[in-house]
């Protein structure tokens, strides 16, 4: 019975032809030289593509180039080779509708919520007042009204990390990349922002690259799940979640929800005992 | 410790240390020790001699300026520095070999060169502040975290505005540290230069050493701790409000 339910709920995602996808990478592959070694490969021939408003999560072992595949579509690190697409339009660095959330937050601790959140604003070259305007918004939208004139030392992790959202979406990206934005909170924390995310999600609809260590997060936050192997990456399952929005904690133990994670735990406990033990990262 | 008790603590012991001060004074007599019933005299003393007052404001003047100097060539080098392995290489070792030298050893060699004129006071300050200044800013430097200026490079922040944006607030705190460390020195430092040539404050120290009385020598001695602390203080509150984000990072003062 467990078989059906997995060929039901697991089943491939089908590949998107109709129009060009928000994003396609086409064999990216990345290699870090290490003084006189021959080198590393952290993924090779990585083709990828996400549909418009997909949400899509990325989960693998540590240190199997998760995040590095996210700030090479940001622009922050150079593929070897390969190419990345938007609309169907080749990118090269950052910029051009994409915006990242970090993991640590990455506030500047002299600015001021209000400030940390027109930053990506200011870098566009927007006029004062009209950045201040949008970052008010988003800053209401994050749920932080009354801490705009804070300095991020006064916020806790949680309230960090929604700055670090707000001052993503302030810039009203196309394509949201959030490096494992989560990891550094406590559960109870990390719960109420997975909530909060899909709240701000559905208000303000965006494509999603979501990368994480947890399984749970991945299911129950996105639309499709792709499974890195260990170095050198490569996509070893490409899970289709089929749940409907919105969603809530129930879901986290419902029979469907529980197969899932078994087969992705599986996924990573087996690329675990293969890999033998990798570097974190 | 709640402030109060802390501000009576620290009257307590400077109440402790005059006491002990007068006590051993009246003892070894104005000659060796005068106490400081007889250097508060001398004090009220230098602050109705109108020449003495003006003498102390000129000597400050080039220590301002040394300071100046120091600041404008030192905070520029130590961010180069610390930002580029190439000029750390280059300028490193020279900057660890000036800051442990005494300027005193310098001191000839500055007189031949440029004489014992108001310019030399500035040298030996520029020469003893600029040190500090320069390896504070490149701690400063060295520690802008990387992470920051990822978070500049994927808002697509120019080099420029990166700069201005991310660089200069994360130096910001040890620019000001180092101004403080090198207005410290500068003071140090003038008096020593004028010592050697004799005018201003060091001119003053050598005329009262030159009387059997050091109740004039220990008042200056507290002018110019005076002048040491207020400046050092006043930087301080400079920087707090300045950079208001520092308050609540670093541990109380």
């Amino acid at each position: 019975m467990s078989d059906v339910i997995a060929q039901r709920t697991l089943a491939r995602s089908a590949p998107i032809v109709a129009m060009p996808p928000k994003l396609r990478t086409i064999n990216l592959t990345r290699h870090f030289v290490r003084g006189g070694d021959a080198g590393l490969t952290v993924f090779q021939d990585l083709s990828v593509d996400v549909a418009n408003l997909e949400f899509v999560a990325i989960i693998g072992p540590s240190g199997c180039g998760k995040s590095t595949f996210l700030r090479i579509l940001n622009g922050l690190d150079q593929a070897d080779s390969g190419t990345i697409e938007i609309d169907g339009r080749r990118v090269s660095g950052p910029g051009a509708g994409r915006a990242m959330v970090f993991q640590g937050f990455d506030l500047f601790p002299w600015r001021t919520t209000l400030e940390n959140v027109a930053f990506g604003l200011e870098m566009q070259g927007r006029s004062k007042r009209e950045r201040l305007d949008i970052a008010r918004h988003y800053i209401e939208l994050v749920g932080l009204t009354g801490f705009a004139q804070s300095y991020p030392h006064q916020l806790s992790g949680g309230m960090q990390q929604r700055v670090g959202i707000a001052r993503a979406l302030a810039v009203r990206p196309d394509i949201l990349l959030m490096d494992e934005p989560f990891g550094a909170l406590d559960l109870q924390t990390r719960d109420l922002l997975q909530d909060e995310l899909l709240r701000i999600w559905q208000s303000d609809p965006k494509t999603v690259l979501f990368v994480t260590h947890s399984i749970e997060e991945a299911i129950y936050l996105a639309d499709r799940i792709i499974v890195f192997s260990p170095r050198p990456a490569r996509i070893q399952r490409d899970i289709r979640v089929p749940f409907l929005r919105p969603r809530s904690e129930e879901l986290k133990t419902s029979a469907e929800f529980l197969a899932i994670r078994r087969e992705i735990w599986c996924l990573l406990k087996h690329g675990v005992d293969v890999g033998g033990p990798q570097a974190a990262g | 410790m709640s402030s109060t008790t802390r501000l009576a603590l620290r009257l307590t012991g400077l109440a402790l240390f005059l006491l002990v001060w007068e006590l051993v004074g009246r003892h070894l007599g104005d000659a060796l020790m005068a106490p400081p019933s007889a250097v508060a005299r001398e004090l009220v003393a230098l602050a109705e001699d109108d020449q003495a007052r003006a003498t102390i404001w000129q000597s400050i003047a080039p220590a301002l300026v040394g300071f100046a100097i120091a600041c404008a060539v030192g905070m520029p080098l130590g961010a180069v520095m610390g930002r580029s392995p190439i000029w750390n290489a280059l300028l490193h070792p020279w900057v660890s070999t000036f800051v442990v030298t005494s300027v005193a050893a310098i001191v000839p060699i500055l007189i031949l060169l440029i004489g014992t004129g108001w310019w030399f006071v500035v040298a030996v300050v520029v020469l003893s502040s600029v040190w500090y200044v320069t390896l504070t800013t490149y701690q400063g430097a060295v520690r802008i975290e990387r992470r920051w200026l990822d978070v500049g490079r994927s808002f697509g922040a120019s080099r420029i505005r990166a700069f201005r944006t991310i660089m200069l607030p994360a130096l910001f705190p040890y620019l000001l540290a180092g101004a403080r460390i090198g207005l410290t020195h500068a003071i140090r430092s003038m008096v020593l230069a004028q010592l050697f040539i004799v005018s201003g404050i060091g001119g003053l120290l050598n005329e009262a050493g030159m009387d059997v009385s050091t109740a004039r020598l220990l008042a200056l001695l507290v002018v110019i701790m005076g002048i040491g602390l207020a400046a050092s203080h006043g930087l301080g509150r400079v920087a707090d409000w300045l950079a208001p984000w520092q308050r609540g990072l670093e541990p109380q003062r």
